[in-house]
């Protein structure tokens, strides 16, 4: 195959060698190492294939050996430059071509994310834009590091970039931190007491574990701070649970100080809590009207639009959609032209009624709906007493669910001063 | 005369066979012997050869160092030509050597 472009570019002809010592005048060109190929005897005469530099050299073979040679065929690059050098616009546009294609390899065209779950491609997209980084930008221009610590310090749950340039492709590799969004979940929803606990930390500021609803005393677990209730234990919501406030005693049992610290304790309850839910028992249904529609397909360029069809009308009740879509080179690389198309549907609602078994199983979905909620936020469904009740207008579902939860909320803990006795 | 040269002739080319084979050396090179490849009965490539003698269709006649190599067969065709080596296609139907 290479040696066949070679041949090409190089140019060859097939000549036709006639005369009494044709094999002398072969015997000779492979003597003077001028290359022959695709050799045939041809009647009297032979034809063969030879390159254009073994064509210059044959003059004085041909007059020892007294042959005649006749060039057939001309073929390669430098013959067809030849045969088409009066056609200047065809070198004028490979010129250009070539010219073209240079200049566009020197920029790049596409920019591929890798790696990203959390961060869409068009979020990255945009803040690489504020960089002026964006496909079409020449690829000299293009500061790999910068854009990597760019990233790092725009993004703090992105712990690994690297970005490359392959082609005309800015290629941009991402590893998040999974671990981040569990812990932000943590601290949205859990209400620990170790993570307020990590906050008062930093304040420093005494504080007790206070009942959050009513209920009794299951579990509880003391870790610091002196604890005020027991195990089977009622406790009103406000009710102090562990105290921040330690008492110091004398020998004669009399107190003499306090030392206050941030309590921190699991402390588990039973508690009740009332649910009710209700849903509508009948729905308005559209019926779309398959004759009153008008339809309109368009092409944007830039901010001109041609559009065709038309979706003037007079329907009382109606939705319109439309569906656009962006022309784009790659992934990346979006054009300014938008085509796709709109319509306009004509609807008529009629009053349904749902069935009972429809209501129920909507009542059930939102109860299982709800306790997976509870049961996400740590919250433990020991039992529950509740019941559909369905009407001839209303569906409703109530009752009390019985559960087991953390109860214990931090407040600051009273400051109390002992009055010293100055008798000495 | 000649007879003692034939000797000679004959007992230097045994010499030569023989420090080849105890040398290992190829013997190509040294007895400057032409070496034919046949692949099938379609393509045969020669190397260490003189000249071609003779050409058309449906024979060559090459010329080594010492004998002749006759190629009978049926639209034989060379695919390149060089100082070094030729390859010959077609069908060919035998192979001779000739002193």
């Amino acid at each position: 195959m290479i040696q066949l472009l070679i041949r090409y570019l190089r140019g060859y002809v097939k000549i036709r060698v006639e005369g009494y010592s044709s094999e002398r005048f072969l015997n000779l060109c492979s003597y003077h190492r001028i290359y022959i190929w695709g050799l045939k005897p041809c009647g009297q005469a032979y034809e063969l294939y030879m390159d254009l530099r073994g064509v210059r050299k044959i003059r004085p073979i041909v007059r020892k050996t007294h042959t005649r040679i006749h060039i057939t065929g001309r073929y390669g690059f430098p013959f067809f430059l030849h045969r088409y050098r009066k056609r200047k616009l065809f070198f004028l546009g490979i010129l250009l071509c070539i010219g073209l294609l240079y200049g566009y390899s020197g920029r790049i065209w596409d920019i591929h994310f890798g790696g990203n779950e959390s961060w869409t491609d068009e979020t990255l997209m945009e803040f690489l834009n504020t960089k002026n980084i964006r496909p079409g930008m020449p690829k000299k221009e293009v500061d790999c590091p910068q854009i990597v610590t760019d990233i790092r310090q725009q993004y703090n749950d992105i712990v690994w970039v690297s970005a490359s340039v392959e082609g005309s492709l800015l290629k941009i590799q991402i590893k998040e931190n999974e671990d981040t969004f569990i812990e932000e979940e943590n601290t949205a929803t859990d209400e620990k007491p170790d993570a307020k606990q990590q906050t008062d930390a930093a304040t420093e500021t005494p504080t007790d574990l206070v009942a959050s609803e009513d209920g009794v005393i299951t579990d509880m677990i003391t870790r610091r701070g002196v604890p005020m209730v027991h195990i089977g234990d009622s406790v009103q919501k406000g009710e102090v649970l562990v105290s921040g406030r330690i008492e110091i005693c004398n020998d004669a049992n009399e107190v003499i100080g306090y030392r206050y610290e941030i309590s921190d304790a699991d402390v588990f309850a039973d508690t009740t809590m009332e649910y009710t839910d209700s849903v509508p028992v009948t729905y308005a249904q559209k019926q779309y009207n398959q004759k009153k529609q008008r339809w309109a397909a368009f092409v944007q360029i830039g901010s001109y639009r041609i559009a065709v069809g038309f979706q003037k009308h007079t329907f009382s009740k109606w939705e319109s959609y439309c569906l656009e879509r962006r022309l784009k080179l790659g992934e990346n690389f979006y054009l300014p032209v938008l085509y796709g198309y709109s319509c306009v549907k004509s609807y008529d609602t009629i009053e349904k009624r749902y069935t009972e078994k429809q209501l129920q199983a909507q009542l059930s979905s939102n109860f299982t709906r709800f306790s997976k909620d509870l049961k996400e936020k740590g919250i433990q469904i020991r039992s529950n007493s509740v019941k559909i009740h369905l009407d001839e207008d209303s569906a409703s579902a109530s009752g009390t669910l019985y559960l087991n939860q953390r109860i214990a909320e931090p407040a600051d803990t009273e400051i109390l001063e002992i009055e010293r006795n100055e008798l000495e | 005369m000649r007879g003692i040269f034939m000797k000679n002739e004959q007992e230097r080319d045994l010499l030569k066979t023989r420090l080849a084979s105890a040398a290992s050396l190829p013997k190509d090179v040294v007895l400057g012997a032409a070496v034919v490849s046949v692949l099938g009965n379609h393509e045969v490539c020669i190397e260490n050869y003189r000249g071609i003698v003779e050409y058309t269709e449906c024979l060559i006649r090459v010329q080594t160092r010492e004998q002749q190599i006759r190629l009978h067969g049926r639209g034989l065709q060379i695919e390149y030509y060089t100082n070094d080596e030729m390859k010959i296609t077609g069908k060919i139907c035998s192979i001779e050597f000739c002193e």
